[in-house]
């Protein structure tokens, strides 16, 4: 461990897939990515000095405020907070890993890879994006704003969040299937309860934003016409911008839960550890937040629309649910604020953070009430009201929450303690900054948003130097705190085991250690996975038990193949047709194609170890693991075809003269299909009756009729494509309303056909598998999983047919 | 509530020879006081918010004038009920209700006066209404402004609000 040379530091952590590896990856990653857009809001905020500047042109300051937005939100708050489910989660739950090592590190790679592509759009021609974070249609279409710039953004977007699902699945998996032996939800930390809420609300948040870029890249790079078509844009009664708010808003609100409850996670669990007492209404904050918070974020981003020509009554409807949203914060904070009641407080730097999350989140909290009224939204919509009240919330609340677990955990993470006397002077400069940059903004609901520049009017000027100068202070502080992290990173003196006398089990398993991954030794000949594979001994089930390695001691370089193969082929798409462009595709799609191989090939050979389980699996005992995961992941699955259906539902219902369906489609064709379609669901339900009476032969032949069914399926569903190509039928219609009616079938109807095909993919890779005897009557797991996303597919179906043939 | 969390905070900070750390149970009651407090409290302002929503509702038509505005990147298009149109310049009669048709040409709008609280969504497509009533003559340079990001030109989409007296109204309306 001494001496490790550049080469084997590089190889841990490109290949590393241990929690802890990949949660600093993550900390430090998201933490740069926060300097980036940090250094993009200084910008600004020279730009906006003063009246009539012209410091930045209009054009980089609106990249400048969408890039901003973006990152801010997407690769740094929630990938900070995901920083510490990583490390932590695990830890708080005695598990020795996560439930899926190598699909979080992937997570990680994916995360990095989009965030890559985002910031490579400043330096292509036309600049990086620069519709606002809200991409609101039909600017951020390719009429409004062409380029590939852009498009990377986009792309790149569409990683971070297949990583945030995977993420997800991952993190809710492991909470409820990997906690060690009496680790009852009664006994969860706090910290980890948020984690579990944080993640339930990404996977079902998270599908609609894919879902609305999917649709948004398609029109970029396929040329749909969804959002673009100027043709759609005379046919009156067609609002692709309001289908796109609606989109949007159902993932942009409860993200704004998604960026908060991590703090409030920090808040909750570290309070004890300054008062001597335990957590004021623990349950309550638990129950308020599973029971009203999470269900009612999906409830109200309505309120996002007051001004789009919604009826009356339903932005009365969207004021209640906001303005009830606000009772269980309500608990929260007063829960928050009794628990120091009869406490014996010390005002160490986290618990300094901790109160400067409260406060700014009262704030921040009280404006957004008053946002909830269609009335006061008429004064304050689009205004710097606005920017003020989620910079409360965003900043205030999440920001200095997160920056009491960075303090608080250090130790944990360096066995050092940080610089308290410094710790301090960054919160006082920070609090100091934050409020001198944010309080002004909140008296300028006169001044747009967004703008560039603005006039010389009133004390406009005034108000908005002010606020500059408070950007200037706040960042001096965020300086501080960089350097205490390094310092202590180095040079701070040993923390001691467990410095905050707390009963978490995260201080109390393996703490002496110094560095995260102190276990690990510089890899043998062959690397660490050859090593395991020869120790790996008959593995049960998914679940390959190895007692003779520690955790950390597993490695794959697959992850971080198959996220650089990803970023190589995107870079290329926005510039397909270009010869350049095309190279790119190829060879980033050629390392994609060969990692996924590869991994399967890891898999058949048993060449990776996973994690032991859990004791503790209430209520999910009786649950494989993998499965347990597949049930999370098709869960989020519903809600992505759920909104793509609603997305196509919406057009259809503002179209008149839609064309009819058996006009085009050749609807006994269609039908005799879906029965294809169907009687393969029928013989994998066979396969998995065959292997559970263990029966090799037949599975064999059940999963050969069911690949086969669907072969065919796959084979019909082309031929009808082409033929309605040569019929006309095509996304370039020159008719706007068969144009838009063809974009709507070619693209669910298409996604549909690639969920088919990768199932195809599997069934080759479990035939083979089935071949050499790996299932047997009592393990069989891939089987089972493998039943349940086909059985998914078909169900996809039994919605997308009628949809487009019948109706 | 702010008060509250400081005064508690310093009040039970640790002190030397201070009182141990309490264990005793919170009060549940407690925070069942709050969501009473929190709901009538919210009941209250979303009554006021409630009874407030009638000013949204567009008046009837009688003795109003509907004015047709067109948001385009990077302007203001007037059309008035005699055809007359002007950009930048919105002239409306004092003291009657104005109503406003506000659509867009090509990308998401936002208009807005913030010196009169009005604003509405300017959508391609679709056509949105607000209305306002300004008693006094005047000119109100820069009263309108865009308040959605609209593409480079968004911070110049402004516009004057000129609002003149029934008679000048009337004879520039009857004019050609």
């Amino acid at each position: 461990m001494i001496q490790m040379g550049a080469a084997s530091w590089l190889r841990r952590w490109l290949t590393t897939t241990n929690h802890k590896d990949v949660g600093l990856l993550y900390l430090f990653t998201s933490l740069y990515f926060g300097m980036a857009g940090g250094a993009l809001a200084l910008l600004m905020r020279v730009q906006l000095t003063v009246p009539n500047n012209n410091f930045l042109s209009a054009l980089y300051y609106d990249q400048a405020v969408t890039m901003h937005g973006l990152i801010m939100i997407l690769w740094f708050l929630s990938p900070l907070a995901v920083a510490f489910f990583n490390y932590l989660v695990p830890l708080q739950i005695g598990a020795k890993d996560l439930a899926f090592p190598r699909l979080n590190a992937l997570s990680y790679w994916f995360f990095l890879s989009g965030g890559i592509l985002a910031v490579t759009s400043f330096f292509v021609p036309g600049g990086a994006a620069a519709s606002g974070w809200t991409t609101y249609q039909p600017l951020s279409s390719p009429s409004f704003q062409p380029g590939p710039g852009p498009t990377l953004v986009y792309v790149g977007l569409l990683l971070l969040a297949v990583s945030v699902t995977l993420g997800s699945v991952n993190i809710i998996t492991s909470i409820l299937w990997m906690r060690t032996r009496g680790m009852s939800f009664s006994k969860l930390p706090m910290f980890t309860w948020f984690a579990l809420f944080t993640t339930g609300a990404m996977l079902y948040a998270f599908p609609t934003l894919i879902a609305a870029f999917a649709l948004n890249v398609s029109d970029r790079l396929l040329g749909t016409a969804f959002f673009t078509s100027p043709a759609l844009l005379s046919v009156p009664g067609i609002d692709p911008s309001i289908l796109w708010d609606n989109l949007f808003w159902f993932f942009g609100h409860p993200e704004v839960y998604i960026v908060l409850l991590p703090a409030f996670g920090v808040i909750a669990n570290i309070i004890p550890s300054f008062t001597g007492r335990p957590i004021a209404g623990r349950n309550w904050i638990i129950i308020s937040t599973a029971l009203v918070v999470l269900p009612l974020s999906f409830g109200v981003w309505m309120h996002h629309m007051f001004l789009t020509g919604i009826p009356l009554s339903l932005q009365e409807s969207f004021d209640v649910s906001t303005e009830a949203i606000s009772i269980p914060f309500g608990i929260i904070i007063i829960s928050f604020i009794l628990s120091l009641v009869r406490g014996r407080i010390e005002f160490k730097t986290p618990f300094l953070f901790v109160i400067g999350a409260v406060v700014l989140f009262i704030v921040g909290g009280i404006m957004g009430v008053f946002l909830s009224s269609p009335v006061l939204d008429r004064q304050f919509n689009g205004s710097y009201f606005v920017v003020s009240h989620f910079h409360y919330v965003m900043v205030g609340a999440t920001i200095f929450g997160l920056i009491a677990a960075i303090y608080y955990w250090l130790p944990r993470m360096t066995g050092r303690m940080y610089s308290e006397s410094l710790g301090r002077a960054h919160f006082l400069i920070s609090f100091i900054g934050f409020n001198v940059l944010y309080g002004p903004m909140s008296l300028l609901s006169d001044m747009p948003r967004r703008v560039f520049t603005y006039p010389n009017t009133g004390d406009l000027g005034v108000v908005n130097e002010i606020a500059t100068a408070g950007a200037f202070i706040f960042v001096f502080a965020q300086v501080l705190l960089a350097y205490n992290v390094v310092h202590t990173w180095f040079r701070g003196p040993a923390s001691g085991p467990n410095p905050w006398g707390s009963s978490g089990l995260e201080w109390t398993t393996d703490a002496a250690e110094r560095t995260p991954a102190a276990d690990t030794e510089a890899p043998p000949r062959g690397g660490w996975i050859g090593q395991l594979a020869s120790s790996v001994t008959a593995p049960t089930q998914e679940v390959a038990q190895d007692p003779s390695h520690g955790h950390g001691l597993h490695t794959s370089t697959r992850p971080f193949t198959l996220g650089l193969g990803a970023t190589v082929f995107f870079l290329g798409a926005p510039f397909y047709p270009s010869m350049s462009g095309l190279a790119l595709m190829v060879i980033g799609g050629a390392v994609v194609l060969y990692t996924l191989f590869s991994w399967a090939r890891d898999d058949l050979g048993e060449r990776f170890s996973v994690p032991d389980e859990g004791e503790e699996r209430y209520p999910f005992s009786a649950l494989p693991k993998v499965k347990l995961g597949m049930w999370v992941f098709l869960s989020s699955e519903v809600i992505f075809f759920g909104s793509l259906i609603a997305a196509y539902l919406f057009i259809r219902e503002a179209v008149v003269g839609w064309p009819v369906a058996s006009s085009i489609h050749d609807v006994p064709l269609g039908t005799a299909n879906t029965l294809v379609l169907l009687t393969s669901g029928f013989t994998m339900a066979m396969a998995i009756l065959s292997i559970r009476k263990g029966n090799q032969r037949a599975l064999l032949l059940w999963l050969a009729t069911t690949f086969s069914l669907g072969a065919v399926f796959m084979g019909v569903k082309i031929s009808e494509w082409s033929n309605l190509a040569s019929a006309g039928f095509t996304i370039t219609s020159p008719t706007p309303m068969y144009q838009l009616a063809a974009s709507a079938y070619y693209f669910l109807v298409g996604l549909h056909g690639a969920h088919v095909t990768a199932g195809l993919i599997i069934m080759l890779y479990l035939m083979k598998k089935t071949l050499s005897g790996a299932y047997t009557k009592d393990s069989h797991g891939a089987i089972e999983n493998f039943g349940l996303y086909w059985a998914f597919v078909d169900i996809v179906w039994c919605f997308i047919f009628p949809l487009f043939y019948l109706l | 509530m702010i008060g509250l969390l400081l005064f508690f905070a310093v009040k039970y900070r640790a002190r030397k020879g201070g009182p141990p750390a309490s264990k005793g149970p919170e009060s549940v009651w407690v925070v069942l006081a709050v969501v009473l407090i929190m709901g009538s409290v919210l009941a209250a302002a979303g009554y006021q918010s409630f009874a407030s929503a009638t000013n949204i509702e567009i008046p009837a038509a009688s003795n109003s004038v509907t004015i047709t505005v067109t948001g385009f990147q990077w302007g203001w298009n007037f059309t008035y009920p005699n055809g007359h149109f002007a950009i930048d310049n919105l002239t409306v009669p004092a003291g009657r209700d104005i109503i406003l048709n506000v659509t867009s040409k090509d990308v998401y709008h936002e208009f807005g006066i913030p010196m009169l609280a009005v604003k509405e969504d300017v959508v391609p497509g679709k056509v949105n209404q607000l209305w306002f009533e300004v008693p006094d003559p005047g000119v109100y340079v820069d009263a309108i402004h865009c308040f959605q990001l609209c593409g480079v030109g968004h911070a110049f989409m402004i516009a004057n609000l000129t609002v003149v007296s029934q008679a000048s109204w009337d004879s520039w309306m009857s004019s050609k």
